[in-house]
């Protein structure tokens, strides 16, 4: 991309009511229809009708492809009309980043729930036989957000060490129990095992399968990244980014959020063809516009910079748990801050945080929308 | 004398899960929760006794992590933001000290079911051992680290006092950050003398049995001033200790063996956890063997409540073996 701090979005979109009660069969409301029809609206959606016909009637059991197709299509739509250069379908295909590639990929078996924080919970899944790849779980989305934007797109796609430190390893700590005796060393090679089986098994067969169909950004997410943040871990961490990547013709970029970056920035120049570390910074800033010599939320940076990561930066510039909506002119001193910090502003893409999932249509679009003209400020004033 | 027990918050039912979530998204009310409270509590205890442990707890499935019951109820600390449990996908809110702190009311046994605790068992209790509890809070009032702690054990004091009176006889200070260390540890042997002291301050004058129970960490690297910290029993984690170091010392103390791994959904076979407990226990009981625990290696609400309980069936019939056995 030529220009001068370009936007992209990170991930995941909230699904709308008519997308996620439809894809479980349930009749909807006027009110749900009625919002498809506003949003179609607004977005400019061809074909509108062709969509309030299939809402209205209410036969979504053959249909469920379709309403994917739909809900990604109002994703794309909505990206664009954010004016937003790089994108994907707001993850409209998948019902959650770990469950939709663990659900389609056999050797693991859902447990249950088991305690996240408080009164949440995730579902969490053991490893039972060696995994294996059955049917390929991001292709078809892929091809149908070729099909329909003509700007840049990056895929969206859960790594593998995120997918192992979430699941439980019932498979390899029984096959290693005969053969390691200490607790310990089992554990860890058993992880070890586990995590380059998927690599080899599950996540390049797929990464094969977008780059023959003409992927040309995959963006790997690794929110569990930096859990054990013991130098044995993170030396395996690295070792599984490189060894996901190796060889592929295209182009790779890692995302990680809340999390510790003092630790990852220690090996990030280690993560061989890892063109973008996209990090989140906004949710941990000051509101006030500004470029001062501190931003406190953008501290972290410099630790990037000290440790020579070479690579460009997807810079949080919007926070994706509040709906206070950054005014352009604060996202565009977030940019020039950092611009001060990294030399190179040509290293700068311009991005939120995470996923937008958690908010309103209504409020991510004005979040996107002023974090694009954020990104114009910021421009016109290195002109 | 080998006996088992638990070691900390027990899963939730997958019936009280569902019950939480619809609380949360105000679906039922406090009282309907509370009754599915009271319900997963009767049925947690029932199955600890029919386990056969010997301590029971009341299985904290209230406690929304190890420090909130103190974060909520002591005066000066406010309720802060989530920040990751050491090297879990789960998260605490963190204590942010904010003024002097103060107990003005039991904490724990409010908390606790006293009522549905069985008459003819002995009662365990778990507690936060108070180097955790200062290093996973966010200190903004005591100039001096080492008095914050010592309000801390003053404050764990009164706490066992209390759950004295209240009828529990086994009280476990749970102290993971004391062992965790990511990074190279700093200045070991200091940080050990002022653990020591504050230890004192927290069990002094209390009639309890008393077990400080380490986790996520090698307890090999506390050693050996570990072996002189004022309590009765020390609790190491075997997935995280160095077996050969440990089988270095010699113990007078006893040990809570964290022989199970509530870490791992995979229920280990007891034939193992025997073998392993008596290699243990040979080498580090020279002459005279000391009071035994086979126990989770810490809480077992890592995993879901059905795995929980085969696990608990599995440490209950390692130690019954390691009994006949009788070593």
């Amino acid at each position: 991309m030529n220009k001068l701090f370009p936007t992209q979005e990170v991930g995941s979109l909230a699904k709308p009511r008519w997308r996620t009660k439809g894809y479980r069969g349930k009749p909807l409301s006027r009110e749900e229809i009625n919002e498809a029809v506003h949003w179609g609206r607004k977005l400019g959606i061809e074909n509108l009708e062709e969509l309030v016909k299939l809402l209205s009637e209410g036969d979504f059991a053959s249909e469920k492809r379709a309403l994917l197709e739909w809900s990604a299509k109002y994703a794309i739509r909505f990206f664009e009309t954010a004016g937003l250069d790089i994108f994907f379908d707001g993850e409209q295909w998948r019902s959650e980043m770990y469950e939709h590639v663990i659900r389609k990929t056999a050797g693991f078996k859902f447990l249950g729930y088991v305690k996240s924080f408080d009164y949440r919970y995730f579902n969490k899944a053991a490893c039972i036989d060696k995994p294996k790849y059955t049917k390929p779980f991001y292709i078809d989305e892929f091809l149908f957000t070729k099909e329909n934007t003509k700007r840049g797109i990056k895929v969206p796609f859960t790594g593998a060490y995120t997918l192992v430190d979430w699941t439980f390893n019932e498979y390899y700590e029984k096959k290693l129990s005969e053969e390691i005796r200490d607790f310990r060393r089992r554990k860890f090679e058993a992880k070890r095992e586990f995590l380059f089986d998927v690599i080899k098994e599950v996540i390049r067969p797929e990464i094969s399968k977008l780059a023959g169909a003409g992927a040309k950004w995959i963006q790997i997410d690794e929110p569990a990244a930096t859990t054990d943040p013991t130098d044995e871990e993170m030396k395996l961490f690295v070792e599984c980014f490189n060894e996901t990547v190796k060889g592929f013709d295209c182009a790779f970029s890692l995302h990680n959020c809340y999390s510790n970056y003092e630790v990852l920035a220690k090996c990030a120049c280690e993560l061989r063809n890892c063109s973008q570390l996209s990090l989140e910074f906004a949710n941990r800033d000051s509101r006030q516009a500004g470029t001062g010599n501190e931003r406190t939320g953008y501290k972290a940076m410099k630790s990037f910079e000290e440790h020579s990561f070479e690579g460009n930066y997807g810079l949080g510039v919007v926070d994706v748990h509040t709906n206070f909506v950054e005014s352009p002119e604060l996202v565009r001193d977030r940019i020039l801050h950092v611009v001060k910090i990294v030399g190179d502003p040509s290293r700068i893409c311009v991005s939120p945080d995470c996923g937008l999932r958690t908010r309103t249509w209504e409020i991510s679009f004005r979040k996107l929308k002023n974090m694009v003209l954020g990104a114009e400020l910021a421009r016109k004033a290195l002109e | 004398m080998i006996g088992c027990y638990v070691t900390g918050v027990l899963p939730r039912s997958t019936e009280l899960i569902g019950k939480t979530r619809a609380y949360e998204r105000r679906k039922i009310s406090k009282k309907e929760l509370e009754e599915s409270f009271e319900k997963a509590v009767e049925s947690l205890i029932k199955d600890q006794i029919s386990a056969g442990l010997n301590y029971i707890t009341d299985g904290m499935l209230r406690w929304q992590d190890l420090l909130r019951p103190f974060t909520e109820n002591l005066k000066g600390i406010t309720v802060g933001g989530l920040t990751r449990w050491f090297n879990n996908n789960t998260f605490y809110r963190k204590p942010i000290i904010t003024d002097c702190i103060e107990r003005e009311k039991d904490v724990v046994i409010n908390m606790t079911h006293l009522e549905k605790l069985p008459k003819n068992l002995p009662w365990k209790a778990i507690l936060p051992a108070p180097y955790t509890f200062v290093s996973l809070s966010e200190n903004q009032y005591y100039k001096d680290e080492a008095e914050f702690m010592f309000r801390v054990a003053g404050i764990i004091n009164e706490e066992i006092r209390s759950l004295a009176e209240a009828g529990f006889s086994y009280i476990q200070l749970s102290d993971p950050a004391l062992v965790y260390e990511p990074s190279a540890p700093k200045s070991k042997k200091d940080k050990l003398a002022l653990v020591n002291d504050v230890l004192r301050t927290a069990v002094r004058g209390t009639p309890t049995k008393t077990c400080l129970q380490t986790f996520f960490g090698d307890f090999s690297k506390i050693l050996p001033e570990a072996l002189d910290f004022p309590v009765d029993h020390l609790g190491i984690d075997l997935y995280e200790t160095d077996f050969e170091k440990l089988k270095e010392y010699s113990l007078e103390k006893g040990v809570a063996l964290g022989l199970v791994d509530s870490r791992s959904s995979l229920v280990e076979e007891p034939s193992e956890l025997v073998a392993v407990a008596r290699e243990i226990i040979e080498s580090i009981y020279r002459s005279n063997i000391g009071e035994v625990f086979i126990c989770p290696n810490c809480d077992l609400d890592f995993l879901p409540w059905e795995k929980a309980e085969e696990k608990m069936k599995a440490l209950s019939s390692a130690t019954k073996r390691l009994r006949e056995e009788s070593l």
